[in-house]
């Protein structure tokens, strides 16, 4: 491809600052030579000038700025009222986890699943996620039926966010056993869901692709799957791990809550 | 509270610093100042409750602009749907009334008034208001924040490439509606595209087997 072929891809390039210091002096060079690129070069440029100008929007009103102040305020009493932020009341208590961790043990068996093909268990629980299957259980029995038939205990998740329902996922994990639960999130007045799949006797790695990221002392760790942005953790006592995702929450978002509800 | 107070002298210093991006942004999504000062609010709440999830190191405003932009998409599409499914039931209305009314024929504006609005201002909105949503936020993201190409896919969870394409026909699109409708102000003729296709990472493949082969 010359650069004559390419010059619609390389003046946008050019023009927007994104081409490397070798690509550019090729370019540069050619339009010393090609009239036809140097007059398509100058009215990209007329355009792209054109568009810069017309985009020019108004600043923040005055009065916006005053009840943005106002707006943080409010959200500064509440937080000073309940003494914590909202997000806190997110923790998981560590200890019934723990007891959920001993009951696993028995379950694990003698056999663990290799990990040779590092990613297949995250790839996995992200389209499972993604399937929408029905719940088995529906409303506030979820914690007790995922007890009784799976030996997992619930995520607590209190006051913003409640458990919607929660069904055993029948071809499992990539071999491993797992369970679905999901649960609606108010966030602010802003509805969203959370789905959490939980993944029996998976190894150290089986759940670490992606960017390692540090939440609340939770070692966690982010991934891209599908379009989805999944995040991850894994319990180190009970070998059961957590793949979290929230289509309309930001990874951000997602990372904050899962670093309060994490084992 | 002391917490507190830091935490929100630090928002204001860095976050706030960014209030005219935002409403910028906002501004030309929404297309209408109402709807984007409720979008900064809300956006900028939600910031301030994840503030501590921010990266110090990472890039605040494109942080922002993700957020600004996150909210704008989810909350437009919910209220399309919901205008959607509004606009299907009046139309059965209608049409169980043997009377279908024309669009136009609604509007209560008198023609003064529409003239009176009439600027290059509202211009740019209606250009803008053409626009499919990924193409203008691809276009508001980098003509107008200066965002880079990596910074705009992260924002918009999509490849690089993508971004090129959407951002090579959205500015195609709005440059000729802009055209369109301010002939008057004299603005640049159209500039004709030699090829269809935008496609960095191919010229790059191909330049890389050039220079290997001599």
């Amino acid at each position: 491809m010359s650069v004559c072929e390419s010059i619609d891809t390389l003046s946008m390039a050019y023009l927007d600052d994104e081409l490397a210091g070798e690509e550019r002096r090729e370019l540069e060079l050619h339009l010393h030579e090609c009239a036809s690129c140097r007059g398509h070069l100058d009215a990209e440029r007329a355009e792209h000038e054109l568009l810069g100008r017309a985009l020019v929007a108004p600043p923040a009103p005055d009065l916006l700025r005053a009840k943005l102040s106002r707006v943080l305020d409010a959200e500064d009493a509440e937080a000073a009222r309940a003494g914590r932020t909202r997000w806190t009341r997110w923790v998981l208590p560590g200890s019934s986890m723990l007891a959920a961790a001993a009951a696993i043990v028995v379950f694990v068996g003698v056999q663990m699943p290799a990990s040779e093909h590092r990613g297949a268990v995250v790839k996995d629980a992200v389209r499972q996620q993604a399937r929408m299957l029905p719940l088995e259980v529906q409303g506030p029995r979820t914690g007790q039926w995922l007890e009784q038939n799976a030996s997992l205990e619930l995520p607590q998740a209190h006051d913003q966010g409640w458990p919607i329902g929660a069904r055993l996922l029948p071809r499992g994990v990539n071999g491993h056993d797992a369970a679905l639960v999901q649960y609606q999130l108010e966030l602010g007045g802003r509805p969203s869901m959370l789905s959490v799949v939980m993944i029996r006797d998976v190894r150290d790695g089986d759940l670490s692709d992606g960017d390692e990221v540090e939440v609340n002392g939770h070692v966690l760790h982010v991934v891209e799957q599908d379009g989805r942005v999944a995040v991850t953790a894994v319990d180190p006592t009970s070998h059961v791990g957590y793949a979290f995702t929230a289509p309309e929450l930001t990874a951000n978002e997602l990372l904050y809550i899962v670093g309060r509800m994490a084992p | 509270m002391q917490a507190v107070r830091a935490k929100r002298a630090e928002f204001e210093k860095t976050a706030l610093a960014h209030l005219d991006a935002m409403y910028g942004a906002a501004y030309r999504l929404t297309r209408n100042p109402r709807d984007a000062e409720d979008l900064v609010q809300d956006a900028l709440l939600r910031a301030y409750r994840f503030w501590d999830s921010f990266q110090q190191d990472s890039n605040c405003k494109a942080w922002l602009l993700r957020i600004v932009t996150n909210t704008f998409i989810n909350e437009y599409t919910r209220r399309k749907r919901s205008r959607e499914v509004l606009d299907a039931a009046t139309a059965e209305q209608d049409a169980t009334d043997g009377v279908l009314v024309h669009a136009a024929a609604n509007d209560k504006q008198s023609p003064d008034r529409l003239l009176l609005e009439h600027s290059v201002s509202d211009d740019v909105q209606r250009a803008l208001e053409q626009l499919p949503d990924d193409f203008r936020t691809a276009v508001v993201l980098c003509d107008m924040q200066g965002l880079s190409y990596k910074e705009i896919a992260e924002i918009m969870e999509c490849p690089v490439g993508t971004v090129m394409s959407r951002l090579f026909r959205g500015r195609k699109l709005l440059a000729a509606a802009l055209r369109e409708f301010a002939v008057a102000e004299g603005y640049v003729k159209a500039t004709e595209a030699k090829s269809q296709t935008i496609d960095l990472e191919k010229y790059r493949a191909e330049r890389a087997a050039r220079e290997g082969s001599r």
